[in-house]
């Protein structure tokens, strides 16, 4: 069996993340049984919501926990504390159809405790590679997936909407992955999001320096769910969204 | 070395107590196909979960140098097995006995935490396995694919103990599991859970730079055993050469 494939989705606030990996992790973890492990790495830990669980508890929580035993004198990297922390990431899980969802919760305060991070970072690796898929729901800055979550994404998939907002941060994260190299990926490209038709997808294609893995048109029916707080993972499978969604998945998937 | 005889005699005990032990031996087919390092099973896929957070759990080895004292390549079960189980959440109870050979003041640190880590080691197709050793707590699944076909307390166990022969020191092993209910994991969690002191203040002299009893915490557990003491003497002479 090969090793989990990570893909990690980007991109400037408000411009769909959530709601795109919802869409993703429903179509890869219906892929002949297949497993997916789900990562909100966005402080909002709107995911949950989308994917129709419920978040017990997150990392942050098991690392303030951590930090409280350290500082009263127990090791980090001690075989038993190391089980012990994959047994409390394992429950941590919030589990659905053919996927879990692990919460990374709001940051830490900057620089504390680098080596509890460390760690943390080690397990979610090891816990990543018993899944088929990792999907890491990031936010804007991906230097947070590297000190958070981990330092390895196979594929990098930067999402914007037509804004030039969007599209502004969209090159600035390509920049920041491609030149710093604050995560390392295999593959980068964009997908557009809430398009409202071709020539705007044209129009920046054009202007921009970076794959274009597939563009999701408007869809009312995300909208809607949105507004009734129903979870986006029932969402029709024919929803324009979904369809593309689909074929994003296909290209992930082999 | 001898710290866990009294543990393997209430154990004895335990079951002398009990009507309904079933005793299998171990090695009855060939060796459950291997996971490939993706254990993970989801509880979509799960045909039965052992030990769950919210459950009882309790898992524990015991070791001794007097081989009379284990049943060579048994499998005793105290409940029903797996496919018997009439819910699909169980509480967990698992005893490993092992004779041993070789222990010495130096080595029995390194050992056990060796012996400790084996479980993880299991990569066995449709189950999975995570655990908080310092609580002797055990969570594991058991997919519905490897349930039906054919999964078993009897393959889990004769899997376990096939990784403990690769243990040179090992040269003999027992494994009591216990599915009945959360009432006979408390008992004999009650009956044994001092092992864990055992443990925590081998760990303590094992990791720490401080030998002054007077503060420590197991005291009163390395009174109680000689061999703890010796192990603490050596640690001692050994920080004492550096």
């Amino acid at each position: 069996m090969g090793k989990s494939r990570i893909i990690a989705l980007c991109g400037k606030g408000g411009v769909g993340k959530t709601s795109v990996s919802a869409l993703l992790v429903r179509c890869l973890a219906g892929r002949e049984g297949r497993k997916v492990l789900a990562i909100d790495a966005d402080p909002s830990a709107g995911l949950a919501a989308s994917l129709g669980v419920r978040v017990k508890k997150s990392v942050d929580d098991i690392r303030k926990d951590l930090v409280s035993r350290l500082t009263h004198g127990r090791r980090t990297a001690d075989p038993e504390t190391v089980r012990a922390l994959d047994y409390e990431l394992f429950d941590a899980l919030s589990e659905g159809d053919g996927f879990a969802l692990l919460s990374i919760g709001r940051p830490e305060d900057e620089g504390c405790f680098c080596r509890v991070n460390s760690l943390l970072k080690d397990i979610i690796c090891d816990l990543a590679s018993g899944f088929d898929y990792v999907l890491i729901d990031g936010e804007a800055g991906i230097e947070q997936i590297n000190r958070r979550v981990m330092k390895e994404v196979d594929d990098l998939i930067i999402l914007s909407d037509t804004s030039v907002k969007g599209i502004t941060v969209a090159r600035a994260i390509s920049k920041v992955a491609r030149e710093n190299r604050a995560v390392d990926c295999r593959t980068i490209g964009l997908v557009l999001n809430r398009v409202r038709g071709k020539e705007e997808v044209r129009r920046i294609s054009g202007d921009i320096d970076l794959d274009m893995y597939g563009w999701i048109p408007e869809d009312d029916s995300i909208r809607e769910f949105d507004l009734q707080g129903r979870p986006l993972v029932s969402l029709p499978r024919e929803s324009p969204a979904n369809r593309v969604v689909e074929r994003l998945a296909s290209m992930f998937a082999d | 070395m001898e710290l866990f005889s009294t543990h393997i005699a209430r154990v004895r005990k335990f079951m002398e107590e009990r009507r309904d032990v079933r005793t299998f031996r171990a090695f009855p087919s060939r060796p459950w196909p291997e996971g490939g390092g993706r254990d993970v099973v989801l509880m979509g896929d799960t045909g039965v979960e052992l030990g769950g957070p919210e459950t009882e759990s309790y898992s524990l080895i015991l070791w001794t140098e007097n081989s009379s004292l284990v049943n060579k390549d048994t499998i005793s079960l105290i409940g029903p097995e797996l496919a018997e189980a009439g819910s699909r959440s169980i509480a967990f109870g698992r005893i490993v006995i092992l004779s041993i050979e070789g222990f010495t003041e130096e080595n029995t640190f390194r050992r056990c935490r060796e012996m400790e880590q084996m479980r993880f080691l299991l990569d066995l197709k449709g189950f999975m396995i995570r655990a908080v050793p310092q609580f002797q707590r055990e969570w594991s699944r058991v997919s519905r694919d490897a349930l039906s076909r054919g999964f078993s307390l009897s393959v889990l166990g004769s899997s376990l103990m096939r990784l403990f022969r690769e243990l040179d020191y090992v040269t003999g092993s027992e494994i009591i599991f216990i599915t009945e209910n959360e009432d006979a994991i408390r008992k004999i969690r009650s009956l044994t859970g001092d092992t864990a002191r055992i443990i925590a203040a081998m760990n303590k002299m094992a990791e720490e730079m401080s030998f002054d009893c007077s503060e420590c915490e197991y005291r009163d557990v390395c009174d109680e055993a000689e061999d703890l003491r010796r192990m603490r003497d050596a640690c001692i002479g050994n920080a004492a050469r550096r």
